[in-house]
């Protein structure tokens, strides 16, 4: 059993799946990061994902192009995210409350705006969407084994990666990113030498939607063809996680996804060699509460070694 | 600008919030029914019965919701019934909206029948039915032992061996897409009595017709989670399943997208899947051989018969098979490309299984090892 485990590990076609599997969680846990840096919650992710993925679908399918579906999807994504901003920063709602309001939205909404752009309602049977293309790198292809792991994504899952050194250089290389971080550590400071914070907020929620929806987009026109209602099946809060677990730094949280990733995609083999199912979908959540312990663990000690 | 901006806002909200409600079906409350049906009723068979179709899910599945309300849309053009559907969506977060809306509408009284179906309404409905005695209900897909209840059940284990013994004579055989090793997959929602009556019924067909076919099982752990379906689709690939049947609602969709990428076989569930993926999804539908057919329709037009001609037996379950028309494969498209031989395999078994001289078990019989056999074959 631990045999054929450690030879499924390192398979090409696991490893080239964990990249697969994390892009979507990937794409929110950036999103999260941005939203949370600025202090802004955005517990909205999955039904912005849903939203998404459906815009992506319905616009592909109208105009026959992947690229507009996938600007529409980014598009709205922003859209829904500060719809979540007006009510929280605006009208001072609980920004939780927000959050929620707007995964139900992407919950039950989504099935009825396909059922007016299609008169289709729990499938897109009837949108002949497109699908964004996948990438094969020259040279590296070629190369045995790597090739065959980092060669031949979908463009968004190399999107994906690329938007974690982009969030990176946003964050902590450019002005934008200080005041984002100052008016989320302490809003009062901020404001105190002239930033707005509002705005600020209102730009980190725009960049967060603007994330989520690639992640979107990559459910409904990457890792499948079309968009079925609750697609998205829970990435958006497992994002929030990552998130967590990667303490808000984007190459942290990269980290934490791909263990998601890893461990989803684990999960998915281990039940072919007879393992029941509800323990295999435990794997990643098991995962989590280890990676939280060792976490806890090692602050811990370092804290104690200060005092000393 | 900005208050452009808070006005569109604004409108999105407005729209966010009908949409809300639209989605839902609006249905949490029970819409008044028609007025003048609690008068005298008329005499039984001449009465258009008033009726109540709970969907916990969503319609539009292509297959399993759909089939029920397309055999209720049909018995009322034909006068007999007239309904109303409440659509109540499939997370667990609706799961509280199904068991306030089946005590709704039973405690308002003025429906003569309410349909309902699977088996994650099955506890709620024992309940339901025992407080509201005089409502009668259908219950399709599950068995609930109550006096005011028909159940409807399909032998979606004979179904199942049909679908395995044609799974298991195309990987033996020499047809396009076909792979050297004898494995098949079956990709199934949840590990639940249902799901593994298709797989126990799948399993015994498969073995017959060929002992040397292995069967590599998986389940999706819910029916929505389409990338789940796919990637544990693209795990039986790499494992050499070259025909994959997916037992999993819409997160079956996930698996034959696998299969047509990988260029392997897929076999359909519920309703004719390859029809559904035509209209937008040609290589799957291409991947598509054929479908497992779970005609809830049938079943509801079927009870609704044996209630009109005062047939029914309240408290009893009615068990559909390939002779009712309960369960059987597509037989248009793709499955015209099935060599003969197999077609004629097909034509031999289901008169067999039908009379009983074939003898398939069922999850449902809880003595029965589903673990055990599943394990057994496993490649």
């Amino acid at each position: 059993m631990l045999q054929s485990i450690i030879g499924i590990i390192f398979s090409e076609a696991f490893v080239f799946s964990i990249f697969r599997i994390t892009t979507p969680i990937l794409f929110a846990a950036l999103a999260a990061v941005v939203a949370d840096r600025a202090g802004v919650t955005n517990i909205g992710l999955e039904g912005i994902m849903m939203i998404s993925a459906l815009t992506g679908v319905i616009f592909s399918a109208w105009t026959q192009s992947a690229w507009i579906g996938l600007l529409c999807a980014i598009l709205l994504g922003m859209l829904t995210a500060l719809m979540i901003g007006f009510f929280a920063l605006k009208l001072k709602t609980d920004i939780i409350l927000a959050g929620i309001a707007v995964n139900m939205l992407g919950n039950g909404g989504t099935v009825f705006f396909m059922y007016l752009a299609s008169g289709d309602r729990g499938y897109s049977a009837n949108l002949a969407s497109k699908v964004m293309p996948t990438v094969n790198i020259p040279v590296l292809q070629d190369i045995p084994v790597l090739g065959g792991i980092l060669s031949g994504h979908n463009i968004l899952t190399y999107l994906a990666f690329i938007f974690v050194a982009l969030v990176w250089v946003l964050l902590y290389k450019t002005p934008m990113g200080l005041q984002i971080r100052a008016v989320g550590e302490s809003p009062n400071a901020a404001d105190s030498v002239g930033v707005s914070v509002n705005r600020i907020k209102y730009i980190a929620l725009g960049i967060s939607g603007a994330l989520a929806g690639m992640g979107g987009a990559f459910m409904s026109m990457g890792y499948m063809s079309s968009f079925n209602t609750n697609m998205t099946a829970g990435r958006g809060f497992i994002a929030l996680a990552a998130e967590a677990m990667g303490r808000g730094e984007p190459i942290g949280t990269m980290l934490t996804s791909l263990l998601f990733g890893f461990a989803d995609a684990l999960a998915n083999n281990m039940q072919s060699l007879g393992l029941p199912q509800e323990l295999v979908a435990m794997t990643p959540y098991v995962f989590t509460v280890v990676g939280l312990a060792v976490y806890a663990a090692s602050t811990l000690k370092k804290s104690r070694k200060k005092l000393e | 600008m900005k208050k452009y901006l808070s006005v569109l806002l604004a409108a999105l909200m407005v729209l966010a919030i009908m949409a809300g409600c639209g989605g839902n079906g609006g249905s949490s409350t029970p819409a008044p029914a028609p007025s003048g049906d609690n008068s005298t009723p008329a005499p039984e068979g001449t009465k258009v019965w008033n009726v109540a179709n709970i969907v916990n899910g969503n319609l539009g599945d292509k297959s399993f919701f759909d089939s029920c309300e397309a055999g209720l849309k049909k018995l009322q053009d034909d006068g007999l019934i007239k309904y109303k559907t409440f659509e109540l969506g499939a997370t667990d977060a609706d799961q509280p909206k199904w068991v306030s809306t089946l005590d709704e509408l039973s405690a308002d009284g003025s429906y003569d029948l309410i349909v309902c179906g699977t088996y994650q309404m099955d506890a709620y409905l024992n309940e339901c039915a025992a407080k509201y005695p005089d409502q009668k209900y259908f219950i399709y897909d599950a068995e609930v032992a109550q006096p005011n209840v028909a159940s409807i059940t399909f032998k979606q284990n004979d179904l199942g061996y049909l679908v395995g013994t044609a799974a298991a004579l195309m990987t033996s055989s020499s047809m396009e897409k076909i792979n050297s090793e004898k494995v098949i997959g079956f990709v199934g929602g949840e590990d639940g009595p249902v799901i593994n009556d298709f797989l126990v019924g799948f399993i015994q067909g498969a073995q017959a017709a060929d002992p040397e076919v292995k069967i590599d099982s998986q389940y999706v752990g819910n029916f929505y989670d389409t990338g789940r379906g796919k990637e544990i689709a693209n795990v039986m690939v790499n494992n050499k399943c070259d025909v994959i049947w997916g037992v999993a609602g819409g997160a079956g969709n996930g698996a034959a997208e696998a299969a047509a990428e990988h260029n392997v076989w897929f076999i359909g569930v519920d309703s004719d899947q390859e029809a559904t993926f035509s209209a937008s999804q040609p290589q799957m539908a291409a991947a598509t051989i054929f479908s497992g057919l779970k005609n809830c329709g049938d079943g509801v037009i079927y009870m609704l018969n044996k209630l009109n001609d005062g047939t029914i037996e309240w408290g009893k379950t009615t068990q559909l098979g390939i002779a009712e028309g309960g369960v059987g494969l597509t037989n248009g498209g793709n499955f015209q490309k099935l060599p003969d031989d197999i077609k004629k395999a097909l034509d031999d078994v289901a008169p067999k299984v039908t009379s009983g001289e074939i003898k398939v078990d069922t999850a449902f019989d809880e003595s029965f090892d589903v673990k055990g056999l599943r394990d057994s074959v496993r490649p």
